[in-house]
């Protein structure tokens, strides 16, 4: 028996001795909460997350004195009406809401055939290359990408002296509306690709050669089989686009060039610029509900698509 | 009142021997491997064949290129006497069903039957009448409305058969839908492939791997082994007259004695020497007949083998070996007895037990004869 015991390697006796002091600091019986203490870090994170808000709703409501630039002791609905009534944050908002409908509707367009190809071709090499240009640029991040679009497209930059040369005058590129919108495409294609792919995987490739026999060309497998079960990648995909589309900075902030914001430009705006915490966090407060309210017609509309877990399929 | 299945006339066709399918020369390589190779054979209208062979035969791709979803890289395919090698698969009048079905699961089991009908614009008013009419044909009246993991998996069998056969196909491709099924529901589907089929007298190509299933359901047998067919017979003739080794091993179990050709007559008579034996056979294949000196195996199936405690209970046969039992396998309706021969080296011949009735049991160990006659030799090259 003694032999036989030596013989275990040194790592399992490790183990075997590690076992020992867990089990005396954290008994057996405590075993049924070993789950939600491992929840534990993220509720903590979600619940700092909820008390900034809390102090952002309690900001929101009190009103900047700019004399003293104090802020006052009661609470007034001052801020909301000034939000609701002046006509820059209204020009804001509509912006904003336009943009990140027509951002959402091209980037599903083009995502859906590039996740296509990713999963349905059988050459692993084009697979991979596909993968690779899509992970790319996310190693760059947004604010040096979009930085990166100013110099391809600014006067000087490389799309115009290419035009130059067929004889085109040099055309202002950026700094407008269509600039922050292709940017934001750009930006949101990725994420959209990454979440259609999965569905996409779900599909079998049966089932489209299936609709070929059964009589039906690319486009009708396209309509009657591949959009319907594509489907909870669609909403996924289209409410994260939507989301991050609806609250973003820095596109807007450098394609655009200031004369093109969106919400958040506007909070940043009223925290650092015109130091009016009360009115920007009023402002953030309405882009949260606004957000929120989206999302929730999206999925009272569409069902939750893959964000329902597999729960509520099909 | 429904109209009747347009069964009359396509069973007329079966004894008329009119063509539905030409395969030509057929040849696909895949990246250098030939998956198949010079594949021919014509199918007569009406007819069920069974593409039978082992995975990696070739016999799915063969069925894919009929179907369409592959083109040949050599060698043509006639559908009805016209070429199709240019024609894709939603082009052409084939009903598939596919190896998992393929059913489309966000739609009812009579959606997925009148989704051909709606693809290949059929008059609408007909389609509900139309699809009810085939999920009753294949014993699914009132099971349109539900959802297809509503239904067992016997039953979506039914759906696909039913969705694959609705627009009236010419061709009917089944791509071993059955191999994932257990053995008793499988044995039931197949005897009701037969029966729909023969209902409706609707061309059909079947792949499996299943010797059982071919011989069950088809009209003819093709087998196939390593891109190449091996012989296209009735099943009776596949069984009985293996044209060659694989086809004699590959359908039924088959003992193979291998020795020296010594004798050839003009009757198809061959004796093979092995050892001291000497065994008396008939030729197996007549196009490629063994030669005198030649390497030749005799190929005596397992259930043509008599086997007896004493010599003299098997003297009305022509061949005789002595053994020893060395294992006995009980498989229900009969007993499988494995009998080691000392006159060719103690290799090991495999017999069935005919005559369960008589209870006689032999154990292991024990000496034995062994017996059968020269007419169900076959000797192959």
């Amino acid at each position: 028996m003694r032999a036989a015991r030596t013989a275990y390697p040194l790592t399992w006796r490790i183990m075997d001795a590690l076992e020992g002091v867990a089990a005396a600091i954290w008994p057996a019986r405590f075993r049924r909460a070993t789950p939600y203490l491992m929840l534990l870090p993220a509720v903590l994170l979600v619940g700092l997350l909820v008390l900034g808000l809390i102090q952002i709703a309690d900001a929101s409501l009190r009103t900047l004195d700019t004399t003293t630039f104090q802020f006052s002791d009661d609470y007034s609905t001052a801020n909301f009406r000034r939000a609701l009534t002046e006509p820059l944050f209204l020009v804001v908002a509509q912006r904003s809401l336009v943009a990140a409908l027509i951002v959402t509707a091209v980037t599903l367009v083009f995502a859906f055939p590039y996740a296509y190809l990713m999963v349905r071709t059988r050459s692993p090499g084009l697979r991979k290359f596909l993968l690779i240009a899509l992970f790319l640029p996310f190693f760059i991040g947004q604010v040096v990408r979009a930085y990166g679009w100013l110099i391809i497209l600014g006067n000087q930059g490389m799309v115009n002296e290419a035009l130059g040369l067929v004889g085109v005058a040099p055309m202002r590129l950026i700094y407008n509306y269509p600039a922050v919108l292709f940017g934001l495409v750009q930006y949101m294609l990725p994420f959209a690709v990454l979440m259609l792919a999965p569905a996409l995987t779900a599909i079998p490739e049966e089932l489209e050669a299936a609709a070929g026999s059964l009589g039906a060309n690319w486009v009708r497998t396209f309509i009657h089989v591949v959009l319907p079960l594509a489907r909870p990648g669609f909403i996924g995909a289209g409410v994260v686009v939507l989301t991050l589309s609806l609250t973003d900075f820095a596109v807007p902030a450098i394609l655009g060039g200031g004369s093109h914001d969106f919400i958040a430009n506007a909070i940043y705006d009223q925290f650092f610029r015109t130091s009016d915490q009360g009115l920007g966090a009023m402002l953030a407060l309405m882009l949260v509900a606004l957000g929120s309210i989206l999302v929730g017609l999206v999925f009272a509309l569409f069902g939750a698509g893959t964000l329902a877990m597999g729960r509520s399929r099909v | 009142m429904q109209e009747p299945f347009r069964a009359a006339a396509s069973h007329e066709a079966k004894g008329g021997g009119e063509i539905a399918v030409t395969v030509r020369n057929v040849g696909m390589d895949f990246d250098g491997v030939q998956a198949v190779k010079n594949a021919s054979f014509d199918l007569p209208k009406g007819r069920f064949l069974t593409i039978l062979g082992p995975s990696g035969s070739g016999k799915t791709t063969l069925l894919r290129m009929i179907a369409g979803f592959q083109t040949p890289s050599s060698g043509e395919i006639f559908i009805n006497g016209e070429a199709v090698s240019a024609v894709p698969p939603h082009k052409r009048s084939i009903g598939m069903v596919f190896q998992r079905l393929a059913l489309f699961p966000h739609m009812t089991a009579a959606e997925n039957v009148a989704f051909p009908l709606k693809m290949r614009r059929r008059d609408a008013r007909t389609i509900p009448d139309r699809v009810e009419r085939y999920l009753a044909l294949v014993r699914l009246g009132g099971y349109g409305g539900r959802r297809i993991h509503e239904l067992s998996g016997g039953q979506q069998q039914r759906v696909a058969i039913a969705r694959a056969l609705v627009f009236e196909p010419d061709l009917l491709l089944l791509d071993e839908p059955l191999a994932a099924l257990d053995r008793k529901l499988r044995e039931e589907m197949q005897l009701e492939f037969r029966r729909i089929q023969r209902e409706l007298g609707v061309t059909t190509i079947n792949v499996t791997h299943d010797q059982r299933e071919a011989l069950v359901v088809s009209d003819d047998i093709v087998v196939m082994d390593q891109g190449e067919i091996q012989q296209k017979a009735r099943p009776i003739h596949t069984y009985r007259q293996p044209r060659n080794a694989f086809v004699a091993n590959f359908i039924g179990v088959t003992n193979f004695i291998a020795g020296t050709v010594r004798a050839v007559s003009e009757a198809g008579d061959v004796s093979i020497l092995r050892g001291d034996l000497m065994l008396a056979g008939k030729i197996g294949d007549p196009v490629n007949p063994p030669a005198e000196g030649d390497k030749a195996s005799g190929a005596i199936r397992a259930e043509q083998i008599r086997l007896a405690g004493d010599a003299a209970q098997l003297s009305k046969l022509d061949c005789m070996l002595a053994g020893t039992v060395t294992d006995t396998i009980f498989e229900g309706e009969r007993m499988v007895y494995e009998v080691a021969c000392a006159a060719i080296g103690d290799e090991v011949i495999r017999v069935f037990d005919h005559d369960p009735a008589a209870h006689t049991q032999f154990d292991i160990g024990e000496s034995v004869f062994l017996g059968w006659n020269a007419r169900d030799m076959l000797v192959f090259r």
